[in-house]
């Protein structure tokens, strides 16, 4: 029965509540605080979102304690801010403290009670707008026209006591504009707008911001009109301005015009044609191939260091047998040089004239200046001693005498003359002492002559200065003997001491030319004249050609007399030296030239580099 | 001898009360006789407005960096709130409570205020190097903080020798003890006692700022800027 009646209450209820629920109520759902915020620092407002209120009334009520404290209060003020809000006076405003407020939601049928909010005041401050923006154009006389904004700030904030400092923001539009033209006020209530556009409308609003705090909404637009008469740009200005451009375009129109030339070669350069240097197209044109080539003339081309190795060859001559030269000299030409370390058979050696007869000019006057070295240590010591004792410089004079000197030229066969420019063993030597020698005479002639006279090259060198008039060489070389002694101070070339002292003075060394050897094995050796390249001197050289082929006798220096062949070969001699004077000095050194080598093996001999 | 001693009286009465009203209420103003007493202490005000701005400017950023960067959920800090040691510094709280307080009160009640971080801040330098995930930037900013607080003291105490030339700074700061609780081994103890440190330090520079500026007016613009 009791059970009967506990489930038949229980099912009634449930009816009860059924048709309750049917009807659609509900406690009310969770509120939520949206916002807090205070206007001035000195008072706040809290508003919260209702949820759903279940469909029946729903009291909502707003509770909060304090930081620090456990009494539980109510919101004071409910209406002042407006529905769902709650306003705390200065009366219940503490700043710097935490309050904790919850909302809570209340009806028929249950109660729900949002999440608690914490705020501390001091950091919710979020003032008002400014209010009562004013605008106006004003225009003083003799400057641009602006627009003058003014505005208050919001009612509530105290500006005066300092409690709270606020911030000024000031923003303007023409009418059609898309863009807002934003501009900070700083602590100012007043700002300037200058730059206008005539005729436009402007919307204008402000906001304020507190020193620690939110910015306000922006303020009500105001507009203004701009009167379309007020005069905007500085006429005067650009005048002036438009005339100094003016001024300053026709300077520079005048200054370009002035240069214009210099102007097109600076920015374009005038682009240079090809040229070979001492090349004369035109020659081409014309056909003189010859003048032409010679033009490639070893101007530049004086053979240094290196063409000193290919000049240099040694030929081996012993003293006792004459007749060795021979065959000293055909093992030499066969087609390759054995020993030749640095003789240059081909006509190509690319000595061009330095081994020419012209060598002697102004332009190949390098390898004088730094005469090689050469494995023959006396030669080398001697060299050296004598580089010793000169002190003085080349000096035009001396490089006259340099081109007096003669040369061993080799004539007929693939011999290379002397090469002078380094002088090999001994008679490379010869030169090189002879420059010494000269170079000495200009100061102290005797001195040097005597010097030189010790050496064993210089006998070399003796037999090497051939008078130019011809005579007999075995009395040149006596008189060079005697005249060393014997001179005083007469600035002789050593070379020639003949009685003919003009002939010192006036002709220092000569070379003498190998100009063939003779089928018995002699060498027969001339007088060089000085080379030129002129052909029409060449009747010249015939006439003071002498071809020295016999050896006198042997003086007691070891110098070797020769004396010239009294068979007249002056004509033939011409031929061939004009034949070989291209020739000679391009090539190979293998000198057989033999006049007057010293007949001490170790001091002169010349030596074919194999 | 009923008149004379009517007399007695009335004079007696008259000269208490005389007495009485000549007491000086109001507040004898500053800077009476220098004259350029008024413009340095508004170039003092200035200044040291410049620097109070510019330390809560950094707490707030210390706040909210540390805040966003430990925090383990929403809410997780709102347990840490406890008292501030600078409780004990009763200050005002509203504008009209701010008016009512003497001007050279005013002025050791902020320097008490300031006085009263120097050490938490020196300890707190040294002890934020525990914390997790490399607290450089933090202890920067702290130690910035330090540096003008200690430059604001000074210019304050000038302020306050120009206020009131008798003033004395009797060193009575706020007492701190919250050096253990910053050592703490547990990460949430640690962590709940940083934040409520750098919550405490933002609401103090935050009062000096507010009070500064509050004071300039009054004190150097005659209540009205």
């Amino acid at each position: 029965m009791k059970e009967n009646v506990t489930s038949t209450m229980v099912f009634i209820l449930l009816l009860f509540l059924n048709i309750r629920l049917l009807n659609g109520e509900s406690p009310p759902g969770k509120p939520i605080i949206s916002k807090c915020r205070s206007p001035e620092k000195e008072t706040f407002t809290c508003w919260w979102k209702p949820g759903t209120n279940g469909g029946l009334p729903t009291n909502y009520t707003l509770t909060y304690y304090k930081e620090g404290e456990n009494i539980i209060y109510e919101c004071p003020d409910y209406n002042t801010s407006g529905p769902n809000s709650c306003y705390f006076n200065k009366k219940y405003t503490n700043l710097w403290t935490i309050y904790v407020i919850r909302v809570n939601a209340t009806n028929n049928m249950g109660s729900n009670a949002s999440d608690p909010r914490f705020v501390d005041v001091a950091y919710i401050v979020e003032p008002n707008p400014p209010q009562n923006i004013s605008l106006e154009v004003k225009q003083p006389e003799d400057r641009k026209p602006y627009l003058w904004i003014k505005w208050f700030p919001p009612a509530l904030v105290d500006i005066t006591s300092g409690w709270l400092i606020l911030q000024y923001e000031v923003r303007l539009k023409p009418e059609n504009a898309a863009e807002w033209e934003v501009h900070f006020a700083g602590q100012q209530t007043h700002f300037k707008i200058l730059s206008l556009y005539p005729g436009q409308k402007y919307f204008v609003q402000a906001r304020c911001k507190p020193d620690h705090g939110f910015w306000s909404k922006w303020s009500p637009v105001t507009s203004i009109e701009i009167p379309s008469d007020i005069n905007m740009s500085d006429t005067t200005m650009w005048i002036f301005v438009a005339i100094l451009s003016a001024v300053i375009c026709l300077v520079m129109v005048w200054a370009v015009a002035l240069k214009s030339y210099s102007m097109m070669t600076c920015i374009f350069p005038p682009v240079p044609g090809p040229k070979i240097k001492g090349f004369d197209s035109h020659l081409l044109e014309r056909g003189k191939t010859e003048e032409l080539l010679g033009a490639f003339g070893c101007q530049d081309f004086p053979p240094t260091s290196d063409s000193e190795d290919l000049l240099v060859e040694f030929l081996e001559v012993d003293d006792s047998e004459d007749q060795q030269l021979m065959p000293a000299f055909s093992k030499e030409y066969p087609g390759q040089p054995v020993k030749s370390r640095r003789l240059d058979l081909d006509n190509d050696s690319g000595h061009g004239s330095c081994d020419s007869p012209s060598f002697l000019s102004e332009k190949c006057e390098g390898p004088w200046a730094n005469p090689p070295t050469f494995h023959t240590p006396e030669v080398i010591k001697k060299l050296e001693n004598l580089e010793a004792n000169i002190t003085c410089t080349w000096d035009p004079q001396t490089k006259s005498t340099k081109d007096k000197i003669l040369y061993f030229h080799a004539n007929g066969f693939r011999s290379s003359t002397w090469p002078l420019p380094q002088p090999t063993q001994h008679n490379p030597r010869s030169p090189y002492h002879s420059i010494a020698e000269v170079c000495k005479l200009a100061e102290d002639p005797r001195a040097a002559l005597a010097t030189v006279l010790h050496k064993a090259s210089k006998d070399a060198l003796k037999s090497s200065k051939t008078t130019e008039t011809g005579e007999e060489k075995k009395a040149v070389e006596q008189m060079e003997v005697e005249s060393f002694t014997s001179k005083t101070g007469q600035d002789t070339a050593w070379m020639l001491p003949q009685e003919n002292a003009s002939f010192i003075s006036a002709k220092p060394l000569d070379y003498v030319e190998i100009h063939k050897v003779n089928k018995d094995g002699a060498l027969s050796l001339t007088p060089k004249q000085k080379e030129s390249i002129d052909q029409t001197e060449k009747p010249r050289t015939l006439e003071i050609i002498k071809e020295y082929a016999k050896v006198a006798r042997v003086m007691e220096n070891n110098i070797l007399v020769l004396m010239p062949d009294p068979r007249a070969q002056n004509i033939a001699l011409f031929e061939e030296s004009a034949k070989a004077a291209p020739l000679s000095f391009q090539q190979n050194q293998a000198e057989k030239d033999m006049a007057c080598f010293p007949t001490t093996p170790s001091n002169f001999r010349l030596q074919q580099d194999r | 001898m009923d008149s004379k001693r009517q007399a007695g009286s009335l004079l007696l009465l008259l000269l208490m009360s005389n007495l009485l009203l000549c007491k000086n209420v109001a507040s004898e103003p500053i800077c009476p006789n220098r004259s350029g007493c008024q413009v340095s202490l508004r170039e003092l005000f200035d200044r040291a407005i410049i620097l109070s701005h510019y330390i809560h400017s950094l707490s707030s950023e210390i706040f909210q960096e540390f805040d966003a960067q430990y925090s383990q959920g929403p809410g997780f800090f709102t347990q840490a709130i406890s008292m501030c040691h600078t409780a004990s510094i009763s200050t005002p709280a509203g504008k009209e409570q701010a008016q009512q307080i003497q001007q050279k009160d005013f002025v050791i009640l902020v320097i008490h205020l300031l006085g009263s971080w120097t050490k938490p801040l020196s300890h707190l330098i040294t002890e934020a190097r525990r914390l997790p995930k490399a607290p450089d930037a933090l202890i920067a900013k702290a130690t910035e903080i330090q540096e003008q607080n200690q430059r604001l003291l000074e210019g304050l105490k000038k302020i306050g020798k120009l206020v009131d030339p008798e003033i004395i700074d009797n060193g009575n700061y706020a007492v701190w003890l919250g050096l253990p609780s910053l050592q703490s081994n547990d990460l949430q103890s640690l962590l709940f006692a940083y934040h409520n440190l750098f919550r405490c330090l933002r609401r103090d520079t935050h009062k000096v700022d507010n009070y500064l500026k509050f004071l300039k007016c009054q004190i150097a613009y005659d209540g009205s800027c």
